[in-house]
C-alpha cells in the first residue's frame, strides 16, 4: 500500500501547482482569492494545452508572465502569482497533513480516478483528499445511497445489499452520512469487503474515530474529500460530492429517496440525466414516494438485495495517462451512458 | 552580482573586508532560483555570513523570507546587529519567547521579518504549522537547515524530528533555495544530506582542522583520578571553558567538586530550565564562570570564540560528536587545549546509549496498542494501560510520530490511519555505524599520530594533515599522574555525596496524597563510586551490610542529616527476596540510636518486585498490593523507616502513609542507597 508520505515523496510539480491553485492548504490565513474550482482550473488547463505547456512550469513565473501567458482564463494575474509563490508552505502542510495518513491526489496525478476524468469532465474536481487504501480510487464498485432518516426495512436492505456486493468481491461506494450510506458502509466491512467513503466536509475528524481508523489501517477503506482536510460540513458540499459518489461507481443502487427534495433526489435525478452508470431503485411496496417517481424516470428496478451487475463490467479501465495537459472537457466519455 | 555582494560584505564587516574562501561561491550558489548547496566548513568559517548576505539578496529581488532552522536557544545578541546591518530584521521563535509570538506573528503577516529561526521540534508543533506559518505574508524564500547532518541517520545525533525536516526539504518545489550547513560531517554523511537536499546539490566544503588547538588524550582509571585531574588543572587553563560529562548526573557531581575546589563552575544539562541555561550560556561567554559542567545539551550553535578549553570527563561516542565539541575552543584564540579524559566506565555509558537508542518493537507495538480502539489518549493514559518507563513511552511516541503512525495535537495522542511496521534493517544499520564511530574514538584514544590529523581522517577531511602541536605531534602533553591527596579528596567527596529522597506529594493520577513523608536521606548513589560497592556486596553477596556502612549511616543520621522531630522509634522496609538484609540493618542502627526496632510493615508475599513495574501509575498499584501493616504494632512517635535501595520511592510513600494513618508521627525514610538517577 502506497501511504501517504511514499505520496508526498513523490509528488511532481504538476500536482503542486494544481494544489496551490485549486486547494487553500497553503494559503494565506485571511487571504480572500478563492481557489480554482473545476471549471476555472479547466479553463487554465486549456490555455496550458493551447501553448503547450505543463501545469508545473507555471511555478517560478512572475506575474506579468503569468497574466500574458494565463490571459482571461484566471480573474486575476496577481492572486495566482501569490498562490503560486506558496510552495513552501504547501510543502510544509502537505507534509504535516501526511504525518495524519491523509494525501492529495490531482488531475495531473496516474492515480486520479479515470472515471471521474472521463465522466465529469470539466466538473471533475481538481484535488482529492485522501486517507486509506488508495488502489479503491480506480476500483469502481457499487454505489449504496440513500436519506439519512431510514426505516428498518430500508436499513436492512442496505446493509445486505452491501454485504452482497462485499460478497461478490466489489467495493461499496457511499457518502459516509449517517443512515444509509454508514449501514452500508459498516455492512461491507463487517462482510470482509472494501469501501469508498465520499465525505461531505474534510477527512482529517473523520479518520481520528477508531472504528473509521481501524478500517483504513486495515486497508479495507478509503476516505476521499474534494474539500479543504479541515473543512467542516455544509448542505452544498453534500450535494456537490453527490455526483462523485455516482461517477467513481459501476453501478448505483438508491434505497431511499424522498421525492423532489433532499441530497439523495437531487443527487440520483443528476446520476440519471447525465447516465454515469445504471442506477437501480428499490422497487418495494412500502419503498418511499421518491423511489417510485425515480423508477418512472428511467431507473432500474431493484426487488431482492442483491448488488446488482453492472450492463458493462468496468474491467476494461482506460490506458490513457495522466491528462493534466488535456482539458477536461475535450475527453472522449467512456460510453457508458446507457443506464437511462 | 560579485559588485553587489562585495558592497554587502563591506556594509556589514567594513571597508576594505575579504570574503573568505568559499563563501562568495556559495553566497553565488545560493541565490539562485531552487538552488540546493551544502556547506561543510568548520564552524567560525562564516556560514551565517552567507544566508545574511543571500537573504538580502533574495529580498531585494523580492522573494519572502528566509526560514532557519537551527538548534539554537536564543539568537546570539551579535548576530541579530550583524543582520541589522543590512537592513535584515531576524526573529526566533521557541518555547521561551511565547509571550512575543502576537507580536512576532502580526510581524509575519506584515512581511516586515526576514529571517525566522525555528527549531526541528518546531514543525511538530500544531499551534506552529496550522495557525503561524499560513501567516507569512509572501513566498518562503529561502530554507536553510542549519547542523544538517541531523538530517542524516548517519550522523551521530538522531534527532527524530530533523527525519520530517528531510522529507519536506524534496518537496520544497522548484523555486525556493535550500541550504545546508555543516561543520562536521564524513563522506557518509556528506553523501547522505546530499542525497536528501536533491539532485544537483552543489557541495562547498573546506578544511576542518584547527590551528589553534592542541589536542590531548588521557586514559586515568576512575571518576576519582579524573575529578582529581581535573581541580588541579583547570586552574591553569587558559581563559574559559567546557568540561563535557556524558550524564546529567555527572554534570551536577563534577560540577559541585570544582566548587568544593574553589573552581567557578556550574552544571548545565537539559534538567536545567531554559531561561537558567541561557543565562549560564551567556556567563560563559561573558566569562564570568571558569567552567560550564555540560551534557551535549550545550551544543550546536554556541559560539564563543575565545573558548580556551575543553576537556571530556568521559569518552564521547563519536568522532564526529567529538570533533564537533571539542571544535567549540580556540575559534578565535591563538591557543587552546582540548583534553579527552577516559575511564573504564566509558565503554558500560557508550553501550548504554547504543542499547538504549531505538525502544525495542515489541514496546512499539505496546504503545501503539494503547491507542487503538480510543479516539485520543493522553501520556498518562498510556501509561496507565502498559508497563513502561516514562522517557521511554515519550521516545516511541516521538520515533511513531515522525514515522506518522501517531499525531498528537495540544497533549493528546492519536493513532493514524497509517500502517506502522519497524524498519528493523534500518535500525540495525543505524545501530552499526555507532559502534563504528565507538571504535573509532577507542582509536582515537590509543593512537600515536598526530591527533588533529587522525581525527580529520576520521572525518574523511581531505586536506587532512600532521597539526605539529598535539601531545603525540611536539605538543602540549598534559601530566599523567594526579596528585594522592586530591585523589583522597575527591574519594572522600564521592562518598559523601549524599543524596536526598524528596518525597512524593501525589499519587500517579495527580491527585494530592494523604499523608507526605519527611525528606528523606540516602548513603549513596548505586552504582556509583563511594559507598555503593559496599551495599551493593551487602545486598546480593553477604546479605548483611558491614559494620563500617552501617557506622556511615549512622553518622550520617546523627551528623549532617538530624532529621527533625527527631525519630523515637525505628521501623523497615520488610525484604521479601533477601532475607532480614534490612530489618538486620534497621535493627542494628535502632541500637546504636537507642531507639526501639519495630517490625510492624508487612509484605504480601509472591507479588512482582517494585523493579519490574516502570513507571508512576504500575509502581504505585503494585505496591499499593503489596504492603499492609500491623497497626497495633505502630508507635506514636516520629519514625525512622528504613530501606536498602530505593528508586521510585513509591514503596517508601506507600509504607509511610500506613504508619502515619495507623498512628506514628512524621515518617523520614532513610535508604543505603538510591538508584541511579536520571540519565546515570
Amino acid at each position: 500500500m502506497m501511504d501517504a508520505m511514499d505520496a508526498l515523496a513523490a509528488m511532481a510539480d504538476d500536482a503542486r501547482a494544481i494544489l496551490l491553485l485549486c486547494s487553500s492548504i497553503a494559503a494565506r490565513r485571511g487571504d480572500d482569492a478563492r481557489p480554482l474550482g473545476p471549471a476555472g482550473w479547466a479553463m487554465v488547463a486549456q490555455q496550458l494545452a493551447r501553448v503547450g505547456l505543463a501545469p508545473g512550469s507555471l511555478l517560478g513565473l512572475d506575474e506579468a508572465a503569468l497574466a500574458q501567458l494565463l490571459g482571461d482564463a484566471v480573474p486575476s494575474a496577481e492572486a495566482v502569482a501569490r498562490q503560486l509563490s506558496r510552495t513552501g508552505q504547501l510543502a510544509i502542510e502537505l507534509d504535516r497533513l501526511a504525518m495524519r495518513g491523509i494525501s492529495a491526489v490531482t488531475l495531473a496525478d496516474d492515480a486520479y480516478p479515470w472515471r471521474l476524468r472521463d465522466r465529469l469532465g470539466p466538473k471533475a474536481p481538481p484535488v482529492l483528499f485522501t486517507a486509506g487504501e488508495r488502489s479503491l480510487l480506480n476500483a469502481g464498485g457499487v454505489a449504496i445511497v440513500g436519506s439519512r432518516d431510514i426505516d428498518a426495512v430500508g436499513e436492512s436492505f442496505a446493509a445486505d445489499v452491501a454485504a452482497s456486493a462485499a460478497g461478490s468481491g466489489r467495493a461499496v461506494i457511499s457518502g459516509g452520512a449517517r443512515g444509509v450510506d454508514q449501514t452500508a458502509m459498516r455492512a461491507a466491512l463487517a462482510a470482509g469487503g472494501t469501501v469508498l467513503g465520499l465525505l461531505p466536509e474534510g477527512i482529517e475528524r473523520r479518520i481520528r474515530e477508531p472504528e473509521t481508523r481501524q478500517a483504513l489501517t486495515d486497508g479495507q477503506a478509503l476516505l476521499a474529500s474534494p474539500y479543504h482536510p479541515g473543512a467542516g460540513f455544509t448542505a452544498g458540499a453534500a450535494m456537490g460530492r453527490n455526483k462523485l459518489i455516482y461517477a467513481l461507481a459501476d453501478v448505483a443502487v438508491i434505497v431511499a429517496s424522498a421525492a423532489r427534495t433532499g441530497g439523495t433526489w437531487a443527487g440520483a435525478e443528476d446520476a440519471l440525466n447525465a447516465g454515469w452508470v445504471p442506477v437501480f431503485v428499490r422497487a418495494a411496496e412500502d419503498a418511499p414516494e421518491g423511489n417510485r417517481l425515480l423508477l418512472r424516470m428511467g431507473a432500474h428496478p431493484l426487488e431482492a438485495p442483491d448488488a446488482p451487475d453492472a450492463p458493462h463490467p468496468s474491467a476494461a479501465a482506460p490506458t490513457r495517462p495522466a491528462a493534466a495537459l488535456e482539458a477536461p472537457f475535450v475527453q472522449d466519455s467512456l460510453g457508458l451512458d446507457d443506464g437511462a | 552580482m560579485a559588485d553587489v555582494l562585495q558592497a554587502h560584505l563591506e556594509t556589514m564587516l567594513g571597508a576594505g573586508a575579504v570574503f573568505r574562501d568559499g563563501q562568495r561561491e556559495a553566497i553565488e550558489a545560493v541565490v539562485q532560483d531552487g538552488s540546493r548547496t551544502l556547506i561543510v566548513q568548520r564552524t567560525g568559517w562564516g556560514k551565517s555570513l552567507v544566508y545574511w548576505i543571500a537573504t538580502r539578496v533574495r529580498r531585494d529581488a523580492g522573494h519572502g523570507p528566509t526560514i532557519i532552522v537551527s538548534p539554537l536557544l536564543a539568537l546570539m545578541r551579535n548576530q541579530i546587529q550583524m543582520a541589522a546591518r543590512l537592513g535584515l530584521r531576524a526573529v526566533t521563535l521557541n518555547s521561551a519567547n511565547r509571550d512575543d509570538w502576537a507580536a512576532i506573528e502580526a510581524d509575519l503577516a506584515a512581511d516586515r521579518v526576514d529571517v525566522l529561526f525555528v527549531s526541528a521540534q518546531r514543525f511538530a508543533n500544531e499551534d506552529f504549522t496550522s495557525r503561524l506559518l499560513p501567516t507569512i505574508a509572501g513566498s518562503i524564500g529561502m530554507f536553510v537547515v542549519d547542523e544538517a547532518h541531523c538530517i542524516s541517520d548517519w550522523g551521530h545525533e538522531f534527532v527524530p524530528d530533523y527525519r520530517r525536516i528531510g522529507r519536506l526539504l524534496p518537496a520544497l518545489g522548484p523555486v525556493v533555495p535550500v541550504v545546508g550547513t555543516t561543520a562536521t560531517a564524513n563522506d557518509r554523511v556528506v553523501a547522505d544530506v546530499a542525497a536528501q537536499l536533491g539532485r544537483d546539490v552543489r557541495v562547498v566544503r573546506g578544511p576542518l582542522a584547527r590551528a589553534s588547538l592542541h589536542l590531548d588524550a588521557i586514559p586515568l582509571a576512575d571518576q576519582a583520578e579524573r575529578l582529581a585531574w581535573l581541580a588541579e588543572h583547570i586552574p591553569g587553563m587558559p581563559g574559559s571553558g567546557i568540561v563535557y560529562c556524558l550524564t546529567v548526573a555527572d554534570t551536577e557531581r563534577v560540577a559541585a567538586w570544582l566548587r568544593a575546589n574553589e573552581i567557578n563552575a556550574v552544571a548545565y544539562n537539559a534538567d536545567v530550565d531554559a531561561g537558567v541555561r541561557e543565562g549560564l550560556e551567556q556567563d560563559l561567554l561573558a566569562n564570568r564562570l571558569k567552567v560550564l559542567v555540560a551534557t551535549i545539551a550545550l551544543g550546536m550553535g554556541f559560539d564563543k570564540p575565545d573558548l580556551g578549553f575543553v576537556i571530556h570527563f568521559q569518552r564521547p561516542g563519536s568522532p564526529i560528536g567529538y570533533y564537533q565539541q571539542v571544535g567549540r575552543a580556540g575559534r578565535g584564540v591563538a591557543d587552546a587545549y582540548g583534553v579527552l579524559l577516559t575511564g573504564r566506565e566509558d565503554d558500560e555509558i557508550a553501550e548504554y546509549f547504543i542499547a538504549t537508542a531505538f525502544p525495542p518493537t515489541a514496546r512499539m507495538q505496546e504503545v501503539l496498542g494503547a491507542l487503538d480502539g480510543v479516539a485520543t489518549a493522553t501520556i498518562r493514559d498510556i501509561l496507565e494501560h502498559v508497563n513502561l518507563p516514562r522517557g521511554q513511552v515519550e521516545k516511541a511516541l516521538k520515533l511513531l510520530e515522525v514515522d506518522g503512525a501517531v499525531g498528537h495535537e495540544r497533549g493528546h495522542f492519536f493513532r493514524t490511519p497509517m500502517h506502522w511496521a519497524p524498519d528493523e534493517a534500518w535500525i540495525a544499520g543505524v545501530l552499526e555505524a555507532r559502534r563504528q564511530e565507538l571504535a573509532s574514538m577507542r582509536q582515537y584514544v590509543d593512537t600515536a599520530d598526530c591527533r588533529m590529523a587522525f581525527l580529520a581522517r576520521l572525518l574523511d577531511d581531505p586536506a587532512a594533515h600532521e597539526c605539529g602541536h598535539c601531545a603525540n605531534d611536539g605538543g602540549k602533553v598534559w601530566p599523567r599522574d594526579v596528585d594522592h591527596d586530591l585523589v583522597l579528596a575527591a574519594i572522600r567527596f564521592l562518598r559523601g555525596d549524599i543524596r536526598l529522597i524528596l518525597s512524593r506529594k501525589q499519587h500517579a493520577d495527580g491527585k494530592r496524597l494523604g499523608f507526605v513523608n519527611g525528606e528523606g536521606h540516602a548513603l549513596s548513589v548505586y552504582n556509583d563510586a563511594g559507598w555503593c560497592r559496599r551495599v551493593h556486596d551487602g545486598k546480593y553477596r553477604t546479605g548483611r551490610f558491614d559494620d563500617e556502612v552501617l557506622a556511615a549511616a549512622v553518622a550520617l543520621i546523627t551528623g549532617r542529616w538530624q532529621p527533625s522531630p527527631a525519630p523515637t522509634w525505628v521501623t523497615a522496609i520488610p525484604s521479601t527476596a533477601h532475607g532480614s538484609l534490612v530489618g538486620d540493618a534497621a535493627q542494628r542502627i535502632a541500637a546504636q540510636l537507642g531507639l526501639p526496632y519495630v517490625e510492624c510493615v508487612t509484605a504480601v508475599p509472591g507479588l512482582p518486585t517494585q523493579r519490574d513495574m516502570a513507571n508512576s501509575w504500575q509502581q504505585e498499584a503494585n505496591a499499593r498490593r503489596k504492603l499492609g501493616i500491623a497497626g497495633d504494632l505502630v508507635l506514636p512517635g516520629p519514625v525512622l523507616l528504613v530501606d536498602d535501595i530505593v528508586d521510585s520511592k513509591w514503596t517508601l510513600t506507600v509504607a509511610g502513609e500506613l504508619l502515619r494513618a495507623h498512628g506514628s508521627g512524621p515518617v523520614h525514610p532513610f535508604a543505603f542507597a538510591v538508584a541511579s538517577p536520571r540519565g546515570a
